[in-house]
C-alpha cells in the first residue's frame, strides 16, 4: 500500500489547450463587449428625438448617465455575443468521444485477441486523442513484453552452433536486408515443441548427437544440463507426464532440454540425482543413472555460477558449473583457444539476437584434490558467521582450471510481435522506456530482444553493482552506502551528459541508450539531480531501467510527464504497474492474464503489446485528427456567426439589436450546423488503417501537435474574421436598393434571414472542404442541415403566433425568394466567402503539404475504401466460431471473472527485502504461482 | 426613363435600427386595433392621455410626411403611392379593419399624421415606413411614376419639408430609378460578380501557370517531413 497513489482523473491534452481556447474566446468576447459598451455610451443622445429618450427614460438609454447606459448595454452584448462560446462543443465531442471508443476501438477486431477471446476494452472515452500525441511508452517488462516463459532455443557445443530457429529480431535482420518478409522456413517433422523447449536441429535428438564431431561433449553438455541444477522433478516419472519446479523458468528450461536430448531427469533424493540417459552406450539403449551429488554451489548474484560436485556409478568425480560467460571465463584451463573464441563469437552472437546465455564447463577431479577441498568446504558450509562469503571463497577455490562445453542460448519468450511493434513505434516517433523490476543483466538482454538497444548503440550504464558500492555495503554502514551511491550516480550522470551532448552534436553520432538501476534512480529522482536525469534520459533514444519499484515507475513517468511536458503513455499488467498507469497521460492495461488489478486501474486495456500499434497509429491518430478538426471547426463557425453580429453592433448605434431572430440564434448550433461536424468527428480519416501502419511517422504530426496548435487556430480565425466580414458587408450593402420589378425594400429581418441563410450555407459547405473522406454520412447531414433551416423558416415564417410577440420574420422567407437578389446572393456570397479558404487550402497543398497528403497522393489510384464497414476496418476474416466468441465476448463483462490479483509478481518481496539488508528466500507460492500461470496460458501448439 | 420610375426617400444617419426603436411596435395591435389592449412593447408611445395610440409605438410616431409633387413641363405628373408596400404586410400584417385612433395627439409631435378614417392596410405609407430598414443609412418607396421620362426632360420637384432630420444631423435625399425584372439597379452585386468572376479567372490562370513551370509532381515523397529531414541533415 505504500505504493498507491490518489486515482486521478485524467483529461487529455488537448482538451485542456481546448480549455485555454475557450478562455481565449471569453477574452475575446469581453472584449467585444467593452467595444460595444463604450460605443453606445458615446453614442446615446437626445438628438435623436425618434427614440424617445425622455427626461423619464429607462436607465438603458438614458443620456444623462452615459456610465450607466454603457453598463447595461455590456450585459445586454454578453448575451448577445454569448453565441462566440461553443457550449455544444463539449457535448459533441463526448458523444463523438463515446461513440469512437465504444463503436471503433471496442470492436476493432485487429485488436481482438482470439486465443484468450479478449478485445480491446476502452474503459474511458476522455483520452481517444491524446492516444494520437504519445511521444513516450514507459513498458513493463514480464507480461507485457515477454510471457515470462523461458524456451531452449539454441547451444553451442565444443565450438559447433546448433539449432535453426529464428528470434524475432533475426527475422527483422534478415527482413531489412532482403527488403522483403521471409516466410517462416517450414518446421522440419522433428520438432519437438512443449513448454520450455524451442529447439529445432535433427543433428542432436533422438541420439543423433553421437554421429557429430564430438560426441564426448554432447555428452558432457547434456550431462551437464541434467546434474547441475537445482530442479526437483514432480508428478509421474515418466517424460510426458512430469513437471519440474525449479526458482527459475531458465533452470527448467535448461532440465527440460536435457529431457528432450535424451537425458531425463526424473528422481532427485538428497543425494542422488537419477538420471535416464538413451543412446549412451549405443543407439537405442536406455539405461538409468544414479549419480551421488557430493557438494552444491549455489548461484547468487555475486558468484553467477552454480557448480555441483558429483560421483559418477563408475567412481568418476567431476564438478559441473554454468554460469554467466565472464566468470567462466576467467576460470577455465589454459590452451584451447580456438574452442573459447568459437564459443565466445557463438555467444556474442546468442546475445546479439536478445538469447540469454549461459557457459557450461566442467572439470575432471582426482579424489584427493576432491578430499583436500571438501575438507575446507565442510566447515565453511557449517559456520554461523559470515557463511555465504565463506563458501564463495571455498567455492573459489576448486571452481578454476574448468574445460569449457559449450553454451546454451534461452529465449525469454517475447509476446508475439513486440520487436516489430516496438521497431514501428519508435518510426512514429515515440520513444519507448523499459521500467522492469529484473536483474540489470535481464533487462538488457530484453532490451536486446527487442529490438531497443542493439551494438551500434552508445550505451550508458548506472549500476549500483560496482566494487566499490558493493564494499560498501559490506561494511554495513547505511549512511556511507548513501552517500558513496549518491556521489556516484552524480559522477556519473554528469559524465554521461557531457558525453550525450557530445554525441548530439556530432552529425552522425550513434543513437544512445541509458540503462539505470533502481537503487541509483532513488538517488537520481533526488531533486538535485532530477534535471541531469531528465537532459541525459531526454537524449536517449531509449532507456532501460532495472530493479525499480513501483512506486519508482511512477516516479520516472511523471518525471518526463511533468519536466519535459511531453505526453506520455504506461503499459503494464500487473498490480506493480499500476501506479505508473495511473500517473501517465494515458494508461494502458494487459489484460487477460496476471489478473485485474491492472486493468481496473488503465484507461485502456488490450490483450497483447502489440495491438499498441493499432490502438496508437490508427485510433489514436484518427481520434486526434478527428477532435482536432471538430473543436477548431467549432471555433470557427461559432466566431463567424457572432462577429456578423457584431458589425452589425456597429450600425445599430451600438444599441444592443440583434441581427438575427432569436430563434435563429438559438437553433444555429443546435440544428443547422450540429450533425455533419459529428460526422466529421466519425467518420474523418487521412489515410486507411493499413496505411497508418505502413507510414507510422505519420504520427509524428499529432507529437507534433500540428493539426490544434495556436497558429491553425489563429488561421481559423483569420478566415472566419474575413468570412464573416463577407456575409455582412455583402449582404447589407446589395440590399440597399429596389429589390423587385416592383421596386419594394427590404427591412431588416428580410437582410438579416438573407445573411443567416448565406451563414448556414457556408459553415455546411465548409465542412466538406476539411473533411479528406466524404461518405454518404457526409452528404446526408450537410444536405439535412441546410434543408432543416429552409424547412425550419418555411414553416417558422408561414405561422404567427397567438401570443404577443413581434412578428420579425413573418413572410420574410416568401418575400425574400420572391426576388431574384435573393438567388443571386446566395450563390455569390458563399463563393466569395469561401474562395479564401479554397485559396488557402490550394497553397498549402500546393507549397507546404502535410505528410498525410503526399501518402494520400501516393496512394491515390488505390480503390476508394470510404464506404462505413472498411471505416470500422472489420474485414470478415473470423471463422463461425471466432465470430461467435468474440461476439460473446461483446456481451456485458462477468464481474467474478477476477483471478487472483492479491499476489505480488514474482521476486518482488524479495526484491524489498533485500534492499533493507533483509534475506528473504524466494517463497513457495511464488514459484507455485509462476508455474500456474504458465499453466494457465493458452497453448500455441494446438492451433499449429 | 421608362415607366414605372420609382421614387425613393434616402434618409441618412437615421437609426431605424436601434434596439428601442425596433421593438417599440405592437404586431397585434396593428392586426387587432383597440380590441387589443396590452401595448406595453410600444414604449414610451404607448398611449396619450390614458387612452391608447393606434398605431402605438415610436416607429409609427416618428412616421416620415416629407411630400414630393413633380412637376413635368407644367404638368403635374401623377404619382401612384398603391402598391409600395409588400403584399403580405397589407394582407396580414395590418389590419383591414384597424383605424387610426388617438394618433399624434400628444404634445410632442415626431412626425407624419395618419387620416383615421382609412384602415391600417390601406395606409401605405406607415407600412413601408414600419417595415425597419436594416442599416442607419436606408431607401423606402415613395411612390410611382406612371410615366416615360426622356432625356433631357426637366422635371421640377416640390418638396414640402416637414420631416425633421436636422436635430440629429441626417440627411434627405430624393432618388429617382427604375427597375428591370431582376430588381432595381444593384451596382455593387454585378461589381462584386464580375470581380469575383475575374479574380476566379486570374487565380486558375496562375495556378495553371504554376502547374506548367513548376510543377508538384503527385505523391512526391522527398516532400514528407521525414525526407526532408534526411536531405537537410
Amino acid at each position: 500500500m505504500m505504493n498507491a497513489m490518489n486515482v486521478p482523473s485524467k483529461r487529455s491534452t488537448l482538451e485542456r489547450k481546448l480549455d485555454k481556447l475557450i478562455l481565449t474566446l471569453f477574452g475575446a468576447l469581453f472584449l467585444m463587449c467593452l467595444i460595444g459598451a463604450i460605443g453606445s455610451g458615446i453614442f446615446i443622445s437626445r438628438k435623436y428625438y425618434y427614440l424617445g429618450l425622455t427626461e423619464s427614460v429607462e436607465n438603458q438609454f438614458n443620456p444623462s448617465n452615459r456610465f450607466v447606459v454603457a453598463t447595461l448595454t455590456m450585459f445586454t452584448l454578453i448575451t448577445l455575443y454569448s453565441t462566440i462560446i461553443p457550449i455544444s462543443l463539449y457535448v459533441s465531442i463526448e458523444m463523438i468521444k463515446f461513440i469512437q471508443s465504444t463503436q471503433f476501438i471496442n470492436k476493432d477486431l485487429h485488436m481482438y485477441h482470439i486465443e484468450t477471446n479478449t478485445p480491446a476494452l476502452a474503459r474511458t472515452s476522455n483520452l481517444n486523442e491524446e492516444l494520437g500525441q504519445v511521444e513516450y511508452i514507459f513498458s513493463d517488462k514480464t507480461g507485457t513484453l515477454t510471457r515470462n516463459l523461458m524456451e531452449f532455443f539454441k547451444c553451442s557445443i565444443g565450438g559447433e552452433v546448433y539449432g535453426t530457429g529464428m528470434t524475432e529480431i533475426e527475422w527483422g535482420v534478415a527482413a531489412q536486408r532482403n527488403g522483403i518478409k521471409i516466410e517462416e522456413a517450414q518446421k522440419s517433422a522433428t520438432v519437438v515443441h512443449e513448454k520450455g523447449f524451442n529447439f529445432d536441429d535433427a543433428r542432436l535428438m533422438r541420439g543423433a548427437w553421437r554421429n557429430e564431431p564430438n560426441p564426448d561433449t554432447c555428452k558432457e553438455f547434456f550431462r551437464c544440463l541434467a546434474i547441475c541444477h537445482t530442479v526437483l522433478p514432480e508428478g509421474d516419472e515418466s517424460p510426458e507426464k512430469i513437471t519440474y519446479q525449479a526458482a527459475s523458468p531458465d533452470e527448467a528450461a535448461l532440465v527440460t532440454a536435457a529431457k528432450n536430448f535424451g537425458f531425463f531427469f526424473y528422481r532427485r533424493t538428497p543425494t542422488t540425482v537419477y538420471v535416464r540417459e538413451s543412446h549412451v552406450e549405443k543407439m537405442g539403449n536406455i539405461q538409468d543413472m544414479p549419480y551421488e551429488i557430493l557438494n552444491v554451489l549455489e548461484f547468487n548474484s555475486t558468484r553467477k555460477r552454480q557448480s555441483v560436485v558429483c560421483r559418477y556409478p563408475n567412481g568418476r568425480l567431476v564438478l559441473y558449473c554454468k554460469g554467466a560467460d565472464t566468470v567462466i571465463y576467467e576460470r577455465l584451463a589454459h590452451g584451447n583457444d580456438a574452442l573459447k573464441k568459437v564459443t565466445r563469437e557463438h555467444l556474442e552472437q546468442f546475445g546479439s539476437a536478445g538469447l540469454r546465455t549461459l557457459c557450461l564447463a566442467y572439470r575432471d577431479l582426482t579424489p584427493d584434490m576432491y578430499e583436500n577441498w571438501n575438507e575446507k568446504f565442510i566447515p565453511a558450509k557449517s559456520s554461523l558467521r559470515d557463511r555465504e562469503k565463506k563458501l564463495d571463497e571455498v567455492g573459489e577455490l576448486i571452481e578454476k582450471d574448468l574445460i569449457l562445453i559449450g553454451c546454451t542460448a534461452i529465449e525469454d519468450k517475447l509476446q508475439e510481435g513486440v520487436p516489430s511493434c516496438i521497431e514501428i513505434l519508435s518510426r512514429a516517433g515515440i520513444k519507448i522506456w523499459v521500467l522492469t523490476g529484473d536483474k540489470m543483466e535481464t533487462a538488457i538482454n530484453i532490451a536486446y530482444a527487442c529490438n531497443l538497444i542493439n551494438n551500434e548503440m552508445k550505451q550508458f550504464i548506472i549500476s549500483s553493482e560496482t566494487d566499490e558500492i558493493r564494499e560498501a555495503e559490506n561494511r554495513g554502514d547505511q549512511v556511507e552506502i548513501a552517500r558513496l551511491i549518491r556521489d556516484t550516480v552524480k559522477k556519473e550522470l554528469k559524465k554521461c551528459l557531457e558525453e550525450s551532448q557530445n554525441f548530439l552534436h556530432r552529425v552522425a553520432g550513434p543513437k544512445l541508450s541509458l540503462v539505470i538501476d533502481g537503487k541509483c534512480l532513488m538517488y537520481a529522482l533526488d531533486p538535485n539531480l532530477r534535471v541531469m536525469l531528465l537532459n541525459l534520459s531526454l537524449n536517449c533514444s531509449s532507456v532501460v531501467c532495472c530493479r525499480v519499484s513501483p512506486l519508482q515507475k511512477a516516479q520516472v513517468t511523471s518525471l518526463v510527464k511533468k519536466g519535459a511536458r511531453k505526453i506520455t503513455l504506461s503499459i503494464g499488467d500487473g498490480a506493480n504497474d499500476v501506479s505508473m498507469i495511473q500517473a501517465a497521460h494515458v494508461g494502458i492495461g494487459i489484460s487477460g492474464l496476471e489478473g485485474m488489478q491492472a486493468v481496473m486501474a488503465s484507461d485502456f486495456a488490450i490483450a497483447q503489446f502489440r495491438f499498441l500499434a493499432d490502438l496508437l497509429l490508427v485510433h489514436g491518430r484518427w481520434s486526434y485528427l478527428r477532435i482536432s478538426k471538430v473543436v477548431t471547426y467549432f471555433f470557427y463557425k461559432n466566431l463567424t456567426f457572432t462577429l456578423t453580429q457584431f458589425w452589425f453592433t456597429f450600425q445599430t448605434g451600438f444599441s444592443g439589436q440583434r441581427f438575427y431572430d432569436d430563434w435563429f440564434q438559438s437553433l444555429y448550433n443546435v440544428i443547422f450546423t450540429a450533425l455533419p461536424v459529428i460526422m466529421v468527428g466519425l467518420f474523418d480519416k487521412d489515410v486507411s488503417a493499413s496505411l497508418s501502419k505502413r507510414y507510422p511517422q505519420l504520427y509524428k504530426e499529432g507529437i507534433r501537435n500540428s493539426f490544434f496548435k495556436w497558429r491553425v487556430v489563429g488561421i481559423w480565425a483569420f478566415f472566419s474574421l474575413y468570412q464573416s466580414l463577407i456575409f455582412y458587408h455583402f449582404v447589407t450593402t446589395s440590399s440597399s436598393n429596389g429589390q423587385n420589378f416592383s421596386g419594394k425594400m427590404f427591412g431588416l429581418w428580410d437582410v438579416s434571414t438573407m445573411a443567416f441563410t448565406c451563414v448556414v450555407v457556408t459553415v455546411n459547405l465548409r465542412l466538406l472542404m476539411i473533411c479528406n473522406s466524404i461518405t454518404r454520412w457526409h452528404h446526408i447531414s450537410v444536405a439535412g442541415s441546410i434543408l432543416a433551416w429552409f424547412v425550419f423558416i418555411f414553416i417558422y415564417s408561414g405561422v404567427m403566433t397567438p401570443y404577443d410577440r413581434q412578428e420579425n420574420v413573418y413572410y420574410v422567407i416568401y418575400v425574400l425568394m420572391s426576388t431574384f437578389y435573393f438567388y443571386l446572393t446566395l450563390l455569390l456570397v458563399p463563393v466569395v466567402a469561401l474562395l479564401g479558404d479554397f485559396l488557402y487550402q490550394g497553397i498549402q497543398r500546393w507549397f507546404f503539404p502535410y505528410d498525410y497528403q503526399i501518402v494520400q497522393e501516393i496512394h491515390r489510384h488505390e480503390p476508394d475504401d470510404t464506404r462505413r464497414a472498411q471505416l470500422l476496418e472489420i474485414s470478415n476474416q473470423l471463422t463461425p466460431d471466432e465470430a461467435r466468441s468474440f461476439a460473446i465476448s461483446q456481451l456485458p463483462r462477468e464481474t467474478s471473472k477476477h483471478t487472483g490479483f492479491a499476489f505480488e509478481s514474482p521476486g518482488y518481496e524479495s526484491f524489498f527485502a533485500s534492499q533493507q539488508g533483509v534475506y528473504a528466500p524466494q517463497k513457495a507460492w511464488d514459484v507455485a504461482r509462476r508455474a500456474s500461470m504458465m499453466r494457465s496460458k493458452p497453448k500455441k501448439s494446438q492451433k499449429n | 426613363m421608362k415607366a414605372p420610375i420609382y421614387i425613393y426617400y434616402q434618409l441618412d444617419n437615421y437609426y431605424q435600427n436601434h434596439r428601442r426603436y425596433v421593438k417599440s411596435r405592437s404586431d397585434k395591435q396593428l392586426l387587432h386595433g383597440l380590441n387589443y389592449r396590452d401595448t406595453s412593447s410600444c414604449k414610451p408611445e404607448e398611449s396619450n392621455n390614458g387612452l391608447p395610440i393606434v398605431p402605438c409605438g415610436l416607429i409609427a410616431w416618428s412616421l416620415f410626411n416629407d411630400t414630393f409633387n413633380f412637376v413635368h413641363a407644367t404638368k403635374q405628373l401623377e404619382v401612384s403611392r398603391k402598391n409600395i408596400a409588400w403584399k403580405s404586410d397589407r394582407d396580414h400584417k395590418f389590419g383591414k379593419n384597424v383605424y387610426p385612433f388617438n394618433f399624434q395627439n400628444g404634445t410632442l409631435i415626431g412626425g407624419g399624421s395618419l387620416n383615421p378614417s382609412i384602415p391600417l392596410s390601406d395606409q401605405e405609407d406607415l407600412i413601408v415606413w414600419m417595415r425597419t430598414a436594416a442599416l442607419p443609412s436606408f431607401r423606402k418607396l415613395y411612390g410611382r411614376i406612371e410615366q416615360d421620362l426622356e432625356e433631357d426632360d426637366l422635371v421640377e420637384v416640390k418638396i414640402s419639408n416637414n420631416y425633421n432630420t436636422f436635430s440629429f444631423g441626417g440627411k434627405k435625399k430624393l432618388v429617382l430609378s427604375t427597375s428591370g425584372w431582376l430588381g432595381g439597379k444593384n451596382d455593387f452585386l454585378g461589381m462584386a460578380c464580375i470581380a469575383v468572376g475575374s479574380s476566379s479567372l486570374f487565380i486558375s490562370l496562375i495556378f495553371v501557370m504554376l502547374h506548367v513551370k513548376n510543377p508538384r509532381p503527385y505523391g512526391d515523397t522527398s516532400y514528407l517531413t521525414w525526407n526532408r529531414k534526411g536531405i537537410s541533415s
